[in-house]
């Protein structure tokens, strides 16, 4: 095999790779906000006392777990063509979605996990059932689920580079550009693989430290 | 007008979905071996193993399959020589990576096994081979099969990732078809439907086999 | 943690290293491994009409397809068809996993760096495809306009040299690229003249403007040293040309004469 490795090309194409790590950052993290609006709303309403609620939550829990990610993302992209929404915009939808449905599972075992007992002492002591849930049950169930939450953060960085497909100039395609430029096939993956890596386990760090923290003080605090 | 398309294609499509399910078959139990082999190496006592495979596990856990999958069919060949068809190296990477997965999930499932029985059936005779084999084992997948089916339906979502490397899966095929007809919306709804049925029959599946085989407490 | 990271990444890093250095040169001998597993393998595009795409019938066919099919005719071997895109036919070619590449590839100096070519079996020319009620007539009317193209195609650079004030969106594949046409997220999709006449015939309500600009002359890829089976691509796309073959795959697929003959030389 004549092949010679030429590593310096990551170095050549630093400014796009660096764009495209940004793009997957900023896709990464709309997409984390998006899934825990959708995803605690659903996780939060599989637990509700209205049979509609549940069956709806489910519903979606079902459906959009059980369709690959790719599928959401084409759906979006070339699905619904008419609607014409930009690349970016339907990785950001596709990745909410789908990982929304995986976020209200970790919700739900979250909210059982916290003990009946908790509320009942929260309603005894006064506060409206709002105010229990607010104050006592999501805080706890948040501490629960945090390590979950880190895991899918970081899963949902790795998910994103699936949005290549449909042209988001995220990590992946520009490492595509890259090996289209130079043939340097090796190296353009080699070189993201590295930086997914380092994206994926700094994320997961980060947040599990943020979420314990901010779950942690105010508890010291009283 | 949605319909015919769909009923056009039907031979060539439903063909493609065959196709899926039996990489989906063949990465499921390809890649559980795997994955068993690989997490009783994890917690095996020789140290430069333990540490290479969690050094593989921890890279492949940390790498986009989509990238996986391009190494194998890009990569590998040019270091090896050898080459591989784009569905060889998709069922290849597909094992590899969910192998990875299972490891960890089997790695707790040896965990979750209480220690005074280990302890038991050592001091009642049995060596440490016949100790993993009869009894932590059987137990451990027992208490592994959510977990377990958990994997074998992202493995079925995850063959549609091959079409990325050029494999005429359900996925691949839909797309080639839409390229030439352009009936995006009922083709794409086909394609999530098709998937969804399977999905969740799979994951019926394992739910059954959960509350069957169980272990209760 | 971030200790763990480090060392994956050196560990990832120095695995490579060491195979990068144990992978020894591939003896020239691709034409002998053709003959012993009786198949040539070719690289062919599925997603670009005329040269390479799938059929009504759902199979691969196309310019490409015929001319390979013509080589592994000459060989007396069977054929295997892998499908290539743009960003790929290179790297699968230079990685093993095809003998050669009949992939609507257009023969560069800078490309020469990576493979080599055969003659010239084919000359393009780049063009403009539109929506039929689109104001865009050429390359003048581009300025601020996106214009779909194909990763890793010398379309791109072309195009960002003649239009430097386009908007360039590059896609994974040709296909990706004409649906960005069709689908009005992009104004203007840039290929070759007869790529685009491909495309055209499957969806009325395109047309091609702004003329022939670049020329593109395709060429079969073949790895660096594989002379042996240069020679004999060479030779067959020669005799083609001789015996009146090319002329009937040409007229089959585009529907005119070739107006620029393949370079023969004598055989002694």
């Amino acid at each position: 095999m004549n092949y010679s490795f030429d590593w310096s090309v990551l170095w050549r194409y630093r400014e796009q790779l660096l764009g495209g790590l940004v793009i997957t950052l900023l896709l990464s993290l709309m997409a984390m906000a998006g899934a825990l609006a959708v995803g605690v709303s659903a996780g939060a309403a599989a637990e509700s006392e209205r049979p509609l609620l549940r069956r709806i939550a489910a519903g979606y829990v079902e459906i959009a777990r059980n369709i690959p990610l790719l599928v959401h993302l084409y759906f979006w992209y070339l699905g619904l063509t008419a609607l014409k929404i930009p690349a970016f915009w339907c990785g950001v939808l596709g990745l909410s979605l789908y990982s929304g449905a995986y976020v209200a599972e970790i919700v739900r075992a979250g909210l059982q996990g916290v003990p009946a007992g908790q509320r009942a002492a929260g309603l005894a002591l006064g506060l409206s059932p709002a105010l229990v849930l607010r104050l006592v049950v999501y805080p706890q169930a948040l501490r629960i689920v945090a390590p979950s939450l880190a895991g899918l953060f970081s899963q949902l960085i790795k998910d994103s580079s699936l949005a290549s497909v449909i042209s988001v100039t995220e990590l992946t395609f520009v490492a595509g550009a890259i090996e289209g430029d130079t043939f340097r096939t090796f190296e353009a993956y080699i070189g993201i693989t590295v930086l997914y890596l380092v994206l994926a386990t700094t994320i997961a760090q980060v947040t599990l430290w943020t979420l314990r923290s901010e779950l942690v003080e105010p508890a010291m605090r009283d | 007008m949605g319909l015919s398309v769909l009923a056009r294609n039907l031979p060539y499509l439903a063909g493609a979905f065959a196709l899926t399910l039996e990489t989906a078959a063949l990465v499921i139990v390809g890649g559980t071996v795997a994955g068993v082999l690989l997490g009783l190496a994890r917690s095996t006592r020789g140290r430069a193993l333990r540490g290479a495979v969690a050094l593989y596990i921890g890279l492949i856990r940390g790498t986009p399959l989509l990238v996986v999958l391009f190494v194998v069919y890009f990569a590998v060949p040019s270091l090896t020589g050898h080459r591989f068809t784009a569905y060889e190296a998709a069922v290849i990477g597909f094992i590899a990576f969910i192998a990875a997965y299972i490891a960890e999930d089997v790695r707790s499932g040896i965990r979750s096994v209480p220690r005074g029985q280990i302890e038991a059936a050592l001091a009642s005779g049995l060596s440490r081979g016949q100790v993993v084999r009869l009894v932590v084992l059987p137990q451990a997948i027992r208490r592994m099969i959510p977990a377990l089916f958990n994997q074998f339906v992202r493995l079925l979502k995850f063959t549609s990732v091959a079409s990325a490397i050029g494999v005429t899966e359900l996925t691949g095929a839909t797309l080639a078809v839409n390229a030439r007809e352009f009936q995006p919306l009922p083709l794409l709804t086909g394609l999530a439907l098709a998937y969804f049925a399977a999905c969740y029959a799979l994951s019926l599946v394992g739910r059954w086999l959960n509350r069957r085989y169980a272990i209760p407490g | 943690m971030m200790r763990m990271t480090r060392w994956r990444a050196v560990g990832l890093a120095a695995v490579l290293a060491v195979l990068g250095t144990l992978a020894s040169a591939r003896a020239d001998g691709t034409l002998d491994a053709i003959k012993a597993r009786h198949k040539l393998i070719a690289g062919v595009k599925n997603d670009t009409p005329p040269f390479g795409y799938i059929d009504e019938k759902n199979e691969v066919v196309g310019f490409d397809i015929d001319i390979v099919r013509e080589i592994a005719k000459a060989l007396g071997v069977d054929l295997e068809l892998v499908k290539v895109t743009s960003p790929t036919r290179i790297p699968l070619l230079v990685s093993g996993n095809i003998d050669l590449s009949a992939a609507s590839m257009t023969h560069t100096r800078e490309r020469e760096g990576a493979i080599d070519f055969s003659i010239t079996y084919y000359t393009g020319a780049q063009s403009l495809m539109v929506p039929a009620d689109s104001p865009i007539k050429g390359l003048g009317d581009l300025a601020g306009k996106t214009v779909a193209v194909q990763q890793g195609t010398t379309l791109e650079k072309t195009l960002a040299t003649l239009a430097p004030d386009a908007k360039v969106q590059s896609f994974r594949d040709y296909t990706t690229a004409w649906l960005a046409l069709r689908q009005g997220r992009a104004d203007a999709f840039t290929g070759s003249y007869d790529v685009l006449r491909g495309f055209a015939r499957e969806a009325p309500g395109f047309q091609i403007v702004g003329g022939k600009f670049s020329l593109e002359p395709f060429g079969i890829g073949i790895r660096h040293g594989d002379w042996q089976l240069r020679n004999l691509v060479n030779a067959v796309l020669q005799d083609l040309w001789i015996s009146g073959r090319y002329r009937e795959i040409y007229q089959k697929w585009f529907q005119i004469e070739p107006d620029i003959p393949i370079e023969t030389w004598p055989k002694g």
